[in-house]
């Protein structure tokens, strides 16, 4: 039998109850489908006094469509979120991370917002409490010394949510709910460059929801991601991207990246591309600007230059794929 | 009688397995499924440093801890385990020294997990760090400190060969070349985590022990040893197994300390191994590095080989020098090789100990063999078919090293998958970033001698038939998924002529099944199938006697058609039910049994030290075609099909070899595109199933199986292995289909993505370099 | 720090006091002693305690019990009918998707989520939702060979 450590659970019925629950305790935590969460638990990585768990939450379970914009509940699992039609047919980049996120049974109970708060991982850090006890633990979490750049006190610790790239060239914004009341930021500003501390919440809030407006006409997206098995395996590298074509000139070009720093972000400096043909010098120059901004540690056994060349031909293939079709 | 019907036929027929039905329901129980109120937590406290001498181990305050029943540490074991005789120099709990990262030091058993976990908190031990070595290059430096002190240069065991004239046979060559060749270290990741229950019985001073492992026999041995109890206080019950594939071939730790616990707790103590400790436990296929160098005459014959290779055979002996001789004697047996020299190093290092793992010390070396013949064929211009067939083997032979080859069904495999892959019309003409790679590979059929060598048989089996006309075949061999129990029910009703259905397996509980040497190096068909045939033929003999004295005939004019005996073809003859009647009037329940041994001849050769290992009664040969694409830009390597065909001799169960077959292959699959452990300063930094590349369904590619039947002599019904051969031809026909597709061979297993961009950018730079000189 | 579980285990209802931080996979193997769901490794890596919830796959081994109140919990021991296999139980038995069987349980209810959503899957929708189970033996080719003859078998 696994040894947990001991913790309440809460199973609120509204947002207002359960962010109620979580006020004042700096170590409850909010629980949707746990396969990140519970892991971390075991892992003695996350110790909580106590779990609220947001399953039971009705207005967090939502998919709406309206006047165009997308509403996203928070805790809408990955697999409806891949298996809607409309999200599908509109934020594809959405609908196709959505669908590649670990392996199917991990899609049918993890959910949007679980995705999107996802704590950043390491290699010395995504182990047991012996392994890292052993290894005098890390700048992450209870030690002094980051085993990734030994001397450094930055954490690289690496975002990897399969989502949040697909939802930033959406240029999506999430509602978020905390003890000071409900507010809605980007969702680029939800995170930090910062592998320890990672998002931008406040104590005590949560996400709610995100809302992805209607993409600008004629808008193509996608998302590729690189990993060296076909399942389960957390993205080496995941980009989205979203093309506007017009008469063979692209209108608009908006690239975003994941698994390659402790923020996922939005590539900057194309837009210079904006007017013209994606041809390939144009793309080996997505190529280049991708690489460039992205920044892997040696967090994976997978070598971070790898994960660098990769990232960047990832995205060159999904732009030219949506400038083309 | 039933008019017309014969003996029923098994041998041969696609069976699905006997435990079948309790696997799919969930209904079989494993080591970790026996559940009862008193059975205790056993937890274990592991060593968070790499190399250091104990100081001292405090485990009072764990012990007074309220719920916590007993703590045992290396002063409550004082004798060494290990799966070879001449070397056991590993302790259940380390006594003065610990030589790896997560080597067990104490243990508990407490009432639950919590009260479990709350003592290892409370656990105090000093150690005095040593300098650690994580490779065989850093162990064997000059000055090193010694990990073991009668193992001089932290060398386990230079294994050394010098068959033929080699420089006469390089001499004679047209070409020769060398490669060195990296694999990493691969662990079998079995689905089931280690689990061990132990019962002890204080009133009777009697230990029971349920436990996840491939030779029971071999746990029985090491508990009696460790414990210093009689063999006979003992008793082991193998559960259902999930899986092996070698790393449970030896005794564990965990089964041992479960019983020190059970014996000091005087109660049931089970201990589950979470999947981080199952990596830690290892025993997997070591890393190793392989210098090979081969001459070819100009028509693809082999005149000499020369290898040396180096494997990081972690903190303690274990299978290690086996594993050492295994990659030196498997040069032979698969071609006629006339000459061939071989230095094996075997080096201690501060890294959890690997073992015998599917393909037990050949696959590496395999890997580099087939790599480098590949690559000479096509320097000479020669189709790697042709080379292969150039230097085929004709049996009846033995080897230049003295193994035993009976039969050799090689030829056959070649031609059945160039036929069915289309090797002569596709190879090299699939386009731009495909290709198709081939190579073969061979596995014995059960080690000739074992290593607990007393001159018992290798294989016993008892038959028991009693009044309700059923008949139970009791055997030691443990299933362990492979379909052991299936394939040794079909022998007995081949024989018998009965349905599979009448005969009822007891398979592994030394107090009712006779002993045998376990489930490893595929030898259970070959020496357990030969077993349960006597057995099933003195069986026969019983009831043909029987049948013969009640219908007044001679036991010669007697037909045994399985439910029915009769004297001649107008005889209307008793039924099978009579016979057991009359049979059991005579001799009350009736046991039989029947008997296996190796003949002398098969015991591998006597020209160098340790030259037995190698020696079996057959071997198993495969070959087989892969087909890759690679991604230019992201170096993914995608397997799109495999052809094998696999000689097994005769396939007694036709599924269950397709089954193995697949299996195999896919197993070398894993080896080759994404399995490795790594480890930080000797902490095993992939010791869980993310960083661990097990492949998934999603890129496991179709395996189309091939089997070719060249019976064996003396196989069961001409039976060989079909376990192990697939496995090692996978990773060369890889490299050498990469090699077709994009031009570059690699070298370094696994080729994961990063490793074949490596590959890719450098040959970018020097083709850059090249047009600019 | 425990909480009355109530839920319908394998067609039964139950209701069982549990400590808010019981794994489902403790609570089905220790509690109620259905030990066929199997723990393969230390969380949501191998799928060997692949259960239904509410007819949709579910880790188990990621699963607190307590939040299961008023779910639908169906294990392996959940789908022989009259003591007989189940039509994909009988396929996995007899096309040996399973060898060592012990990755078999969360396989089987895998396939049994996905054939319930996906009456009539091809190879590759096969392959896509039995994605999260790791099978160790087969090389996985006769488990989509059995996921196939089942789905024949039930949706002809």
């Amino acid at each position: 039998m696994e040894y947990m450590p001991a913790f309440r659970l809460h199973r609120p019925a509204s947002v207002e109850e359960a962010v109620a629950l979580a006020a004042g305790d700096p170590a409850v935590r909010f629980l949707a489908g746990g396969t990140d969460m519970v892991v971390n638990i075991r892992r003695g990585i996350e110790r909580p006094t106590a779990l609220v768990d947001l399953s039971a939450i009705p207005e967090l379970g939502a998919i709406d469509i309206d006047s165009g914009a997308l509403r996203i509940g928070a805790a809408v699992t990955l697999a409806r979120l891949a298996a809607d039609p409309r999200v599908a047919a509109v934020w594809t980049a959405v609908a196709e991370a959505a669908g590649s996120v670990a392996g199917p049974t991990h899609r049918a109970y993890g959910t949007v917002g679980g995705n999107l708060c996802l704590d950043t991982r390491c290699l010395y850090y995504n182990q047991s409490e012996w392994w890292r006890s052993s290894n005098d633990y890390c700048l992450k979490h209870r030690g002094s010394v980051c085993h990734v750049a030994p001397g450094g006190k930055q954490c690289f610790a690496v975002f990897s949510g399969d989502l949040t790239p697909g939802l930033l060239i959406h240029d999506a914004t999430v509602d978020l709910v905390g003890p000071g009341g409900r507010r809605t930021i980007p969702l680029g500003d939800l995170y930090r460059d910062d592998g320890m501390d990672h998002l931008a919440l406040a104590a005590g809030e949560m996400v709610a929801a995100v809302r992805v407006p209607a993409p600008p006409r004629g808008a193509r997206s996608g998302y590729l991601k690189s990993r060296v098995r076909g399942s389960i395996d957390f993205p080496l590298a995941g980009v989205a991207a979203l093309v506007v074509s017009s008469d063979g000139l692209a209108t608009d070009i908006r690239v975003a990246v994941t698994g390659v720093n402790p923020r996922p972000h939005r590539i900057r400096g194309i837009d210079v591309h904006r007017g013209h043909a994606l041809d390939d010098n144009a793309l080996d120059a997505i190529r280049e600007a991708v690489r460039t901004q992205a920044k892997p540690m040696k967090t994976t056994t997978v070598a971070p230059w790898y994960r660098r060349r990769v990232v960047g031909a990832l995205a060159r293939r999904l732009v030219a794929r949506l400038a083309s079709s | 009688m039933m008019d017309g019907a014969g003996p029923v036929r098994s041998i041969g027929v696609p069976t699905p397995l006997v435990d079948g039905p309790e696997k799919v329901s969930g209904k079989a129980r494993y080591a970790a499924d026996y559940l009862g109120h008193d059975i205790l937590v056993g937890r274990i406290w592991r060593s968070p440093v790499a190399h250091a001498r104990i100081l001292a181990v405090d485990v009072t305050k764990a012990q007074a801890l309220p719920g916590v029943v007993a703590a045992v540490t290396g002063a409550d074991c004082d004798k060494t385990f290990g799966v070879l005789p001449v070397a056991m120099n590993e302790y259940p709990l380390a006594r003065e020294r610990v030589r790896y990262r997560g080597e067990p030091v104490a243990a508990i058993a407490a009432i639950d997990a919590e009260t479990a976990q709350r003592a290892l908190d409370l656990i105090a031990v000093e150690f005095a760090p040593l300098p650690a070595y994580f490779s065989a290059v850093d162990a064997r430096a000059p000055g090193a400190v010694l990990l073991h002190d009668d193992k001089p240069g932290n060398v386990e065991r230079h294994a050394t060969y010098a068959i033929g004239d080699v420089d006469a046979g390089f001499a004679a060559a047209d070409l020769v070349r060398e490669e060195t060749y990296h694999c990493a270290e691969v662990c079998q990741v079995q689905s089931e985590p280690h689990a061990a229950l132990a019962e002890y019985d204080a009133e009777r001073d009697e230990l029971t022990v349920r436990c996840s492992t491939q030779v029971p026999f071999y746990v029985h041995l090491m508990l009696a040893r460790t414990l210093d109890m009689e063999k006979s206080r003992i008793r082991v019950i193998k559960p259902h197994i999930g899986g092996g594939f070698g790393c449970r071939t030896e005794t564990l730790a965990i089964e041992l300390i479960a019983a020190l616990l059970a014996r000091k707790a005087k109660g049931r103590v089970r201990i589950v191994a979470t999947r981080e400790e199952t990596f830690i436990t290892h025993r997997g296929r070591p890393e190793q590095t392989t210098r090979l160098r081969i001459g070819l005459t100009r028509d693809g014959r082999i005149t000499a080989v020369e290898c040396e290779t180096v494997q990081r055979g972690g903190a303690y002996s274990g299978y290690g020098i086996v594993t050492i001789l295994y990659s030196g004697s498997m040069i032979f047996a698969i071609y006629d090789v006339p000459a061939a020299r071989y230095d094996g190093y075997r080096i201690a290092t501060n890294t959890p100990p690997p073992g015998a793992f599917r393909g037990h010390g050949t696959v590496n070396v395999r890997f580099a063999f087939e790599s480098l013949l590949d690559r000479m064929a096509a320097e000479l211009g020669l189709d790697p078919f042709a080379v292969r067939r150039a230097n085929l083997l004709k049996a009846p032979t033995f080897t230049a090293n003295d193994l035993m080859v009976n039969s050799y069904g090689l030829p056959d495999c070649l031609d059945r998958v160039e036929a069915a892959s289309g090797w002569r019309t596709r190879k090299g003409r699939l386009g731009p970033n495909r290709g198709l790679g081939m190579a073969c590979s061979h596995y014995v059929s059960g080690a000739s001698k074992p290593v607990h060598w007393t001159g018992e048989p290798h294989a016993t089996v008892n038959l028991k038939l009693d009044f309700d006309g059923s008949i139970t075949l009791l055997t030691g061999a443990a299933e362990i998924g492979q379909g052991s129990s299936t394939v040794l029910v079909q022998c007995v009703a081949e024989v018998l002529g009965l349905d599979i259905g009448r005969i009822r397996i007891i398979a592994a509980d030394s107090a009712v099944t006779p002993k045998d040497n376990g489930s490893y190096s595929s030898r259970v068909t070959y020496m357990v199938g030969n077993a349960a045939i006597e057995a099933a033929n003195n069986l026969k003999a019983v009831l043909v006697k029987a049948a013969a004295d009640r219908l007044g005939v001679r036991v010669e004019d007697v037909e045994c058609l399985g439910e029915s005996y009769r004297a001649g073809r107008q005889d209307e003859g008793l039924s099978f039910d009579d016979v057991v009647k009359a049979a059991l009037a005579d001799a009350g329940t009736i046991t039989v049994k029947g008997n296996f041994s190796t003949i002398p001849a098969s015991h591998g050769g006597k020209k160098y030290r340790g030259a037995a290992i190698g020696g079996t009664m057959a071997f198993a040969y495969a070959a087989q075609v892969v087909e890759v694409s690679v991604d230019p830009d992201t170096a993914e390597i995608r397997v799109e099909k495999v052809w094998v065909a696999h000689d097994c001799g005769r396939a007694l169960n036709p599924l269950a070899v397709e089954g193995q077959v697949q299996g195999s292959v896919w197993m070398g699959m894993g080896q080759a595109l994404s399995e490795e452990t790594r480890y930080h300063d000797g902490l095993g930094i992939t010791g869980n199933m993310l960083d661990y590349r097990v492949p998934t369904i999603v890129e496991s590619p179709p395996i189309e199986v091939h089997i070719v039947e060249a019976a064996d002599p003396h196989g069961p019904f001409g039976a060989k292995e079909a376990g192990e051969s697939s496995l090692a031809g996978f990773l060369p026909a890889l490299a050498n289909a990469i090699e077709d597709a994009i031009g570059i061979r690699p070298t370094e297993l696994p080729v994961t993505p990063d490793r074949l961009m490596a590959l890719m950018e450098k040959r970018a730079r020097d083709g850059r370099a090249t047009k600019a000189s | 720090m425990k909480t009355v579980l109530s839920l319908r285990l394998n067609g039964r209802p139950r209701d069982d006091v549990v400590p808010d931080n019981l794994l489902l996979v403790d609570y089905l193997r220790e509690a109620v002693g259905l030990t066929g769901t199997k723990i393969g490794c230390d969380g949501g890596e191998c799928g060997c305690c692949t259960v239904l919830i509410d007819g949709r796959p579910r880790h188990a081994c990621l699963t607190l019990a307590a939040a299961c109140q008023g779910t639908v919990v169906e294990t392996i021991e959940a789908l022989e009918t009259g003591g007989r296999l189940s039509a994909i139980q009988r396929a996995f038995h007899e096309k040996l998707g399973a060898q060592c069987g012990f990755c078999t349980p969360g396989m089987v209810m895998a396939a049994e989520g996905l054939l319930r959503a996906n009456p009539r899957p091809n190879e590759a929708d096969i392959r896509d939702g039995m994605a999260a189970n790791i099978c160790r033996c087969t090389g996985y080719v006769k488990i989509i060979e059995a996921v196939e003859a089942a789905a024949r078998e039930i949706a002809p």
